[in-house]
């Protein structure tokens, strides 16, 4: 029984970090109707820019972090800014495309730029391991999940308890909409990229400080998908259900299916899990119960 | 007074819609625009009010002034913003997944001052119906229920002049005399009304002038009251049939004389 709690609260805990950083992409999903497949390398680049100022100009962690997530809003608001913004009005499959290759271009150069080798990413943080019993969750785990919830309860704030928040969900449902009721469309739109992205750069903060920092870790970028599509495409809560589900199977099989022989099986095990999450509920769990007027 | 001069729109570089459109529609007045389907309505709002971008469109002659200031060039906030005028579009715009006073909230963005929540207030006391379903999303929202909230949004906009596309589209007869009147109120209030309508009937009654348009052309123009007694508009718009054509069968619903030349 020990054992089990372990993993589970182990999942769970991994299991907010991948809820913020589906969180990133529904907010882009729901304004753009794009699938952002740059996730992964969104999120390197975010703990990269943070490393910057943590790790190279050691800066303080409360000053380096706000930084880093600045560059990272930039970085996202300048991507709106030169490949989404001019593709406005055109078919959304189109952006989808464009963050393919976006990845591919920010794949290389972030591989040209950092080399391949990790980095090593140890926040200097105050000791927050919790022993209860058998029981040991180490520090950086529960940062991961404590920085995860702040984060994703801020959004949620700023989405819900600002007028900003508000023309983001209305011009999330409709563009046309809301610019003929003269809400400056474009100037939304580069505000959600820019949120999204530091939603992704702290998720790529708080993962990268659960081991190394290297580009390979964009590879976490694609668990965010089962994250996502569970939980449903366009649905904030899906977003840390959907994480919270995938954070947890993916502990339990690595704690039981995996000593069975069948390593590696943690990696596939939330796409099954999708697959049959998708069979039952097409839209995600959560996915939008579309309003029909009959 | 807002005025477009020989207006040349195309979609996608190649659809042409409008070809040489001119009309003025003068200041405390309710102008009319009638049409059938796919004559180029919408197409004249939107240009109007600076969305033709959003639909791949562009003007390739012409110009829309309003007080001599061009508004080609400009995007639809700085349109609303600044020159105060404001498109509904058709379909009642609202958003389907915010609440009444959301929406109202969410349409007043673009003037965000202190006046807004007694504005939300004002708008509910317009239309009282609106003030009980407050905390309902808007979707859920009956047709002539939404027709009333998106024009409490466009009034939130605090518009001096209001494009109105098609606002009797799929209500009910005394839904749309109720919204009419309404339209007419707020015009004796002051506000400027560019009305596109099918219903001619009811768009007549309340316009002070009228323009007609086909395939992107005025083919006539002049005061509403000449216009209800015109033979093609009773024939076209008000369904009077002619005296060799009371079969249906032989009714062309889309016979075109040719009026223009």
């Amino acid at each position: 029984m020990t054992f089990f709690l372990q993993s589970f609260f182990s999942g769970i805990l991994s299991g907010l970090a991948y809820g913020l950083l589906g969180l990133g992409l529904v907010l882009i999903f729901r304004a753009s109707e794009a699938f952002n497949f740059a996730v992964g390398e969104f999120l390197v680049l975010g703990a990269f820019l943070f490393y910057i100022f943590y790790f190279t100009w050691h800066l303080p962690f409360l000053v380096a972090l706000p930084l880093g997530l600045g560059a990272a809003a930039l970085f996202g608001a300048l991507v709106e800014r030169t490949t989404i913004k001019p593709l406005m009005g055109r078919p959304h499959l189109a952006m989808t495309i464009v963050t393919l290759g976006l990845a591919n271009v920010l794949a290389g150069g972030l591989q040209a730029t950092a080399g391949s080798d990790p980095y090593s990413f140890t926040l200097d943080l105050p000791d927050l391991t919790v022993e209860l019993g058998t029981l040991i969750y180490p520090s950086p785990q529960i940062w991961a999940g404590i920085l995860s919830l702040v984060f994703f309860c801020l959004v949620l704030l700023f989405l819900y308890r600002t007028r900003w928040g508000l023309v983001i969900q209305a011009t999330s449902e409709s563009q046309p909409k809301a610019l003929c009721f003269g809400i400056n469309a474009q100037f939304v739109l580069l505000l959600v990229w820019a949120i999204a992205t530091v939603c992704i750069g702290a998720a790529g903060v708080v993962i990268a400080n659960l081991g190394a920092l290297s580009c390979q870790t964009s590879l976490v970028g694609l668990r965010a998908m089962p994250v996502i599509l569970i939980g449903g495409l366009d649905s904030i809560p899906g977003a840390l259900v959907g994480g919270l589900i995938v954070g947890v199977v993916e502990a339990l099989t690595g704690a039981y299916v995996e000593p069975m022989g069948l390593i590696g099986f943690k990696e596939v095990i939330p796409y099954l899990v999708l697959l049959i999450a998708l069979f039952i509920r097409p839209y995600g769990l959560f996915g939008t119960v579309r309003i029909e007027r009959v | 007074m807002l005025e477009v001069e020989n207006l040349r729109v195309v979609y996608q570089e190649v659809i042409s819609v409008l070809h040489g459109v001119s009309l003025k529609v003068r200041d405390g007045e309710i102008t009319v625009l009638l049409g059938a389907n796919g004559a180029g309505k919408t197409t004249m709002l939107r240009t109007i009010c600076g969305l033709l971008p959003v639909y791949d469109g562009k003007i390739i002659e012409g110009n829309v002034l309003l007080d001599q200031t061009s508004l080609n060039r400009l995007d639809s906030s700085a349109i609303v913003k600044k020159y105060r005028i404001t498109y509904v579009m058709e379909e009642r715009p609202v958003f389907w997944y915010l609440t009444v006073e959301q929406n109202l909230k969410a349409a007043a963005f673009s003037r965000w001052d202190r006046e807004v929540p007694p504005d939300i207030e004002k708008v509910m006391t317009i239309f009282p119906v609106l003030g009980s379903l407050r905390d309902t999303k808007a979707g859920y929202l009956s047709g002539g229920e939404q027709q009333m909230l998106t024009i409490g949004m466009a009034l939130m906009t605090k518009p001096k002049i209001l494009l109105l596309d098609e606002p009797s589209l799929g209500l009910a007869p005394l839904i749309v005399r109720e919204l009419f009147s309404i339209i007419r109120g707020l015009n004796k209030q002051g506000l400027t009304i560019f009305l596109v309508e099918q219903n001619a009937h009811a768009a007549l009654s309340v316009a002070a002038r009228g323009y007609v348009i086909e395939s992107g052309r005025i083919v006539l123009e002049g005061p509403a009251e000449e216009l209800i007694k015109n033979k093609d508009v009773r024939e076209f718009y008000l369904g009077a049939a002619m005296a060799d054509q009371k079969r249906f069968r032989e009714a062309k619903r889309y016979k075109r004389r040719k009026r223009w030349l």
